[in-house]
């Protein structure tokens, strides 16, 4: 309890709940806030009747029916940034949670056993830690999306579509899981030490219970510190994906690639279509550094080392 | 050194189990595809011979002629000899071998790595050992506010901001690798291409104009790069600072009357390097992550390309395969050059005593 009232003593981490919380009260207002024309059919883009299709091309400054104006394809910038946090939201937090669970689960795992089996995940964990996500990321699109439209999806297909998983999640998923064991795995090697740990196992406590309900609770910190910064991270490594063409298609990063031609207006000004991605920064952005200010505060309250020190 | 030869062996050793991991790994995500997919992965190189060949024909010939309805370790083992042997397969998006279109494009790529990374390290170091120093001083204050917000700027805004103002209001440092003609100059046969890296084969071959346009054209791109992980290097080099200062051996090194100076920059840092410099070894994939996405965004033309390209026309499996395990064979240097630095710092690694 002193342990929390201490955490939001700090301006930081106030600032850092603050900017998370106004990201999840959006996400969950959205249909409010930009009602669905059709709620049955969702749509992530509101396109505003244009008046011909050549104009039409030429974003669109703020007006009554698109608040922030309209990015260059006709889209309603407000309306994309609304349902983008709904969806930036859920594509952090799944990708994130996953890789973290299943970092900390072989992790775990993995450090209480040792031996051969542990050496052999340390030696797959070094050799995933070689793969840059982007390289998996074209590949897992290629076997996952079905080729042609009457093209009869495969087992995994159906698997991965039942779910709502996007083969980007996956091969993020897939591919950024490594810190995590070993994180998790170096703790739990230093604490199957322990006292407490050999008393346990004396007592003849099941081995499961031992990892999960002694060991991990002690062991789990940095993971947690972690996978707050990588909620943001993997938002942001969407939107990167996004814009050199191979993301997941989240409204933010979508908006963004539209903006690119528009960024240098006429004569070198940037700011003439300000609308068309400052918006956008800025939410990408301030999702981030929520992320992360929310990491740094953790890091400060769980790890002792740390504590009392002043940091950014 | 033998010792630090030794380590470079044993690290090097370690390679081919890496690769025989990794490739097993990305070809079985490959079998998850159909059979009939995966035909493309083996297409012949200059499309069929006949022209009358239905493509539905074509694929079934290939599928039997290639075994892809055999077990993995089979198949496995089929593509790896392949592998070996340079045959990656032919990409129907680039109508070129995948491995010639990747080592073309290899010397841009290597080019970027390298200024970004000569750059980077030792900024991100000596960064954090300010920071770290003078914990709660200005220099520290401003440092962890710059690092704070480089960590959480996505790099490709960051190289829109960047190209608008440096190459579009005052066209200090344009995109690309080269200017049109100077890509001309470097084209013609009098211009002798010894490392491909434009700034060192234009000194080489006395056109100091091809190196410096080279670098200009390096400026932005590689300051993109380095930023992120600059910050990320220079926070770890501080948290790792702080911790040393209280150590026992600087309280020794103190009552010895050795002078602060001395005692920061030779002692504390030299430990505090160790733990820094590891994260951002293990981070390396990342990097060179980094390096695809400011090639597109800047225009360079490196390895990427073949992915991104490849987006545009029709599924290319064969480049994303050939640019995976390429990648990889990228990230493997790089690794390996941080861990030797490491090494290099630290005895107990060197000996072997502690893993990196």
């Amino acid at each position: 309890m002193r342990k929390t009232r201490r955490f939001f003593t700090n301006w930081q981490n106030l600032l850092a709940v603050v900017i998370i919380s106004v990201y999840v009260a959006v996400a969950l207002a959205a249909p409010w806030l930009a009602p669905q024309a059709d709620p049955e059919n969702p749509v992530m883009f509101r396109l505003l009747p244009g008046p011909r299709a050549t104009s039409l091309r030429v974003p669109r400054p703020p007006q009554p029916d698109a608040r922030l104006g309209t990015a260059p394809g006709g889209a309603d910038v407000f309306y994309a940034l609304i349902w983008g946090t709904r969806l930036a939201l859920r594509f952090g937090l799944v990708t994130a949670l996953s890789t973290a669970f299943f970092g900390v689960l072989v992790g775990a795992i993995g450090g209480y056993v040792e031996g051969p089996l542990y050496r052999l995940i340390l030696r797959v964990t070094d050799a995933f830690l070689t793969v840059p996500a982007i390289a998996g990321i074209y590949l897992f699109g290629l076997v996952l999306i079905p080729r042609g439209p009457d093209a009869s999806p495969t087992l995994l297909q159906a698997i991965t579509q039942a779910l709502r998983l996007h083969p980007v999640m996956l091969a993020l998923i897939f591919f950024s899981w490594m810190p995590y064991v070993r994180l998790i795995s170096a703790n739990i090697v230093v604490l199957k030490q322990t006292e407490y740990a050999m008393a346990a196992k004396t007592l003849g406590v099941p081995p499961l219970h031992i990892i999960f309900r002694h060991l991990l609770p002690n062991a789990i910190a940095p993971a947690i510190v972690l996978v707050t910064r990588d909620i943001g991270g993997m938002v942001l490594l969407e939107a990167a994906f996004t814009f050199i063409g191979i993301g997941a298609g989240l409204p933010w990063g979508v908006l963004l690639v539209a903006a690119k031609d528009w960024v240098i207006g006429p004569g070198g000004n940037p700011w003439t279509y300000w609308w068309t991605f400052v918006p956008a920064t800025l939410v990408l952005v301030g999702f981030s550094i929520g992320w992360n200010l929310l990491g740094d505060g953790l890091n400060d309250a769980l790890n002792p080392r740390s504590r009392g020190r002043k940091r950014w | 050194m033998p010792s630090l030869l030794k380590f470079l062996v044993r690290r090097v050793l370690a390679i081919p189990v890496t690769l025989f991991i990794v490739t097993a790994v990305l070809y079985g995500i490959i079998m998850l595809a159909p059979a009939d997919a995966r035909a493309e992965m083996y297409m012949p190189r200059w499309g069929s011979n006949n022209p009358n060949l239905r493509p539905e024909v074509l694929r079934q010939q290939i599928i039997e002629q290639h075994g892809l309805n055999d077990p993995y370790p089979v198949q496995y083992l089929r593509w790896v000899s392949r592998l070996v042997q340079g045959d990656w397969g032919w990409s129907p998006g680039f109508r070129t071998d995948v491995l010639a279109a990747l080592l073309e494009r290899t010397p841009a790529t290597v080019e970027l790595t390298l200024y970004s990374v000569l750059l980077l390290v030792p900024l991100g170091i000596v960064g954090g050992a300010l920071a770290g120093a003078g914990e709660n001083h200005p220099v520290d204050y401003a440092f962890r506010l710059v690092a704070f917000v480089a960590t959480s700027l996505p790099p490709f805004i960051l190289a829109l901001v960047l190209l608008s103002f440096f190459y579009a209001s005052l066209n200090w440092f344009p995109p690309g690798r080269l200017s049109i003609a100077e890509e001309l100059v470097v084209a013609k046969g009098t211009f002798t291409t010894y490392t491909g890296l434009l700034t060192i084969d234009g000194l080489l071959n006395e056109r100091s104009d091809i190196s410096v346009s080279a670098l200009r054209h390096l400026v932005l791109p590689a300051f993109t790069l380095s930023l992120l992980h600059w910050a990320t290097l220079g926070r770890l080099t501080r948290a790792a600072m702080i911790e040393e200062q209280d150590k026992d051996y600087v309280i020794a090194a103190r009552g010895r009357g050795l002078r602060e100076r001395v005692i920061t920059w030779r002692h504390v840092l030299h430990n505090a390097m160790i733990p820094a410099l590891n994260s951002i070894a293990l981070s390396a994939a990342s990097l060179m992550m980094g390096v695809f996405v400011v090639e597109v965004v800047f225009d360079f033309p490196g390895v990427s390309e073949l992915i991104v390209a490849s987006m545009q026309g029709v599924p290319d499996m064969p480049a994303a395969m050939g640019f995976a395990i390429y990648s990889v064979l990228l990230v493997l240097p790089v690794m390996l050059a941080l861990d030797l630095l490491q090494a290099v710092f630290d005895p107990r690694i060197r000996e072997g005593i502690a893993e990196p």
